[in-house]
């Protein structure tokens, strides 16, 4: 054994703490850009604020006002609705395009990439197409659909709640591919010596989907999930652009009434309201990660 | 020979020294170079600011100009100030940031003697009297008709809401194609300039401009009155829907929509600011001897129609700044006439210098017959920041909805959203 000289203990060193420090510039990054901004969020919430003068400590005031104001009562509704959409089909929709493309067929990577596509688009231009096709009257699907007789009377955008269909319709559009993908990944990690082996015993096709499938794509399942919800709860791009939260505030999300309310000169204010979103998002994740984790320890 | 070597070794030391210390020489030059921030949320002048500050850069090399244009200006200068980056020139300008002392005192600047004396009152802060901003021009708002069809059919400005509605009849029977008055309410501030303009406005006929600006601070103006100005602006635009006499798409057409259905001829009127003039003629050039501009009646009976005349293309320096004679000469630069004048000329808008004389829009004359011949209005400057005209076109965008119980209902809801802002502002 070499004597413990200073040569040596630079050649071997001793590196059982080490690892401690090496977590530091993490560590000072993470509180730098995440604690220090959250706990400035946190005592701005707080506040009565316009963004430009001095705060003003008023407590828990910017909470209350919250839940007596019933345009952000109706904003989380119009949220939780838009995220009850869009958050299932997106799952059912990315899951059915995994399946029908995990077969072999000609031109299936092009396929693939067309329809992952839209999801590179930012929201806001594939908002502001869809409004260019669909406007009431003026869209391309009006006119054509009179240039064949038919004078659509109806006005989608004049009904929260068709306007809100029409919103998670195009949000599934524009999502459902990289759904598909991440769905894609998970069935093409199951091995194929399971299917052969539920073959071989005579299973039925819904049996090797209930049985080996889903089973198998449980964390494809779980990370689809919360990422949807995360999504849909903190919609703004898709809502901006096809109805502006329009008709008067029909259809406008928390994250537009939160940016609405900054802008508004309620910078404390607004900060509440998006810690309340955060917890509005937090709680169905928790739950759906708990639920999902349960899922593969069994 | 060992002085030699002496005087060499001396030789390559001032060599040296002269190496060493030049680019200090030229760093100190430098650190005589002023950089000023000119942030501007102005879009149709964005290529004119850029060419300006390149021009005043080569008149003035010691100030560099760092010129920044947002879309959403009037939003992203709040993130400035909350992160205390006050641009030490800006085209943003609210009663907020004067009252929070964010600008400088521009009142015994020399450029006062150029502008017009109604410019310099809308420019006068009501709280101090001192000019905290300075503009540069005049901005107009009003109807925009198709001239050939008003000469058609024999119309004139109308002088009452009486004489609009049958002017908008009379097209409607003439035309029953075309739309009389074309909204483009999808773009909800298309509407809140309905209530800038004739709701406002009847506020500021009858309590005159200084009077009203000071109502406004003191949010002493009750918008909910009964049959007051609220309520009989929303029967008017209630009444101009139910004869069918707006776009049956109003709520969901767009601000491109109106300005398309004007230049293509479908539409006969538009409710809008001057700034719409040169969409409309790069839409369709034939246009360009087609467009009347005319006041826009009362809703409230017994009052004048009126044409809103206000300032515009604002400027404040920051309180703050640390070259303030940088940021004046180059506020002196953009003030000199022949800059004025092609300033005017891009915008499409009159200058309120009085020595600049500019071709600034096919509706100048029109322009001019209205500024004298009808109830000047201008911008509710004074009107709770916090209130936006895209908040106030959404309740219009409820009310042709039909999501108000009565004309008297929107009225309440309308004071409720302006007490809301002033409550927040003071």
């Amino acid at each position: 054994m070499l004597p413990a000289t200073s040569k040596n203990r630079f050649l071997h060193p001793n590196t059982g703490s080490w690892h401690r420090y090496m977590a530091v510039p993490a560590l000072v990054l993470f509180s730098l850009f995440f604690l220090y901004p959250l706990s400035r969020g946190v005592w701005t919430s707080f506040t009565a604020w316009d963004g430009f003068s001095t705060p003003k400590f008023i407590g828990l005031a910017n909470y209350k006002a919250f839940f007596q104001d019933s345009r952000a009562l109706r904003d989380i509704q119009n949220t939780v609705l838009f995220a009850l959409g869009s958050a299932p089909l997106l799952n059912i929709a990315g899951l059915l395009l995994a399946l029908l493309l995990n077969r072999t067929f000609k031109a299936r990577a092009t396929v693939r990439s067309l329809l992952y596509l839209p999801a590179v688009i930012s929201p806001m231009i594939m908002g502001s197409i869809w409004y260019l096709l669909l406007q009431p009257r003026r869209g391309l699907l009006a006119i054509l659909l009179q240039q064949i007789g038919y004078e659509a009377t109806s006005n989608w955008m004049l009904s929260g709640s068709s306007a809100m269909l029409v919103i998670v319709l195009v949000n599934v559009w524009q999502y459902a591919g990289m759904t598909m993908i991440i769905y894609l990944a998970g069935l093409q990690a199951i091995p194929i010596e399971h299917f052969e082996a539920a073959e071989l015993e005579g299973a039925s096709r819904g049996n090797i989907f209930r049985f080996i499938v889903l089973p198998q794509l449980t964390p494809a399942l779980k990370i689809n999930v919360i990422t949807n919800i995360i999504g849909s709860l903190a919609v703004f791009d898709a809502i901006l652009a096809l109805t502006d939260g329009g008709p008067g505030y029909d259809t406008e999300s928390l994250s537009i009434y939160i940016m609405r309310m900054s802008y508004g000169n309620k910078t404390g204010y607004s900060t509440a309201v998006a810690l309340i979103l955060f917890f509005i998002i937090l709680v169905p994740v928790l739950f759906s990660l708990k639920f999902f984790n349960a899922k593969e320890k069994t | 020979m060992k002085k030699k070597t002496y005087l060499g070794k001396l030789s390559v030391l001032i060599t040296m020294l002269v190496v060493v210390l030049l680019p200090l020489g030229a760093q100190g030059a430098k650190a005589t170079q002023t950089d000023i921030s000119y942030f501007s949320g102005r879009v149709e002048t964005v290529e004119w600011d850029t060419q300006q500050v390149e021009n005043f850069e080569k008149l003035n090399p010691t100030i560099k100009v760092e010129y920044e244009f947002q879309k959403d200006a009037s939003n992203v200068i709040k993130v400035k100030l909350a992160s205390g980056q006050v641009p030490d020139v800006t085209t943003v300008v609210t009663q907020d940031f004067i009252d929070n002392g964010l600008f400088m005192d521009l009142s015994d600047q020399p450029f006062w003697d150029r502008i017009l004396p109604s410019v310099k009152d809308l420019c006068t802060d009501l709280k101090t009297g001192k000019q905290y901003k300075v503009a540069t021009n005049i901005t107009m708002g009003g109807l925009f008709y198709n001239k050939q069809i008003f000469k058609e059919l024999g119309l004139k400005d109308a002088q009452n809401w009486k004489e609009f509605v049958a002017n908008l009849e009379a097209v409607k029977k003439a035309y029953p194609n075309k739309t009389p008055l074309f909204l483009g309410g999808k773009d909800s501030w298309t509407l809140g300039h309905l209530i800038e303009f004739w709701a406002h406005g009847v506020a500021k006929q009858q309590l005159g401009i200084p009077g009203s600006r000071q109502a406004f601070l003191d949010n002493a103006v009750r918008w909910d009155a009964p049959n007051g100005i609220m309520e009989n602006f929303a029967k008017a635009l209630l009444e101009l829907r139910d004869k069918h006499l707006i776009n049956s798409d109003a709520i969901t057409a767009t601000y491109d929509n109106q300005k398309e259905a004007f230049a293509s001829g479908e539409a006969v009127m538009i409710n809008q600011g001057m700034w719409v003039v040169g969409d409309i003629i790069k839409l369709n050039p034939k246009m360009e001897t087609n467009i009347g501009f005319g006041p826009f009646p009362s809703v409230v009976a017994g009052l004048k129609p009126m044409v809103l005349s206000s300032e515009d293309s604002v400027y404040a320096v920051s309180a703050t700044t640390k070259s303030p004679d940088a940021v004046l000469t180059f506020l002196d630069y953009l003030f000199q006439p022949e800059v004025q004048k092609s300033f005017s000329e891009t915008r499409g808008i009159p200058s309120a210098f009085v020595d600049v004389d500019a071709n600034w829009s096919p509706i100048k004359d029109d322009a001019t017959r209205l500024v004298n011949s009808y109830v000047n209005i201008n911008f509710s400057t004074e009107a709770p920041s916090g209130l936006s005209v895209d908040d106030t076109g959404r309740l219009i965008q409820k009310l042709l909805h039909g999501d108000y119980a009565s004309p008297a209902q929107f009225a309440k809801e309308y004071q409720k959203i302006w007490d809301s802002a002033y409550a927040t502002s003071n």
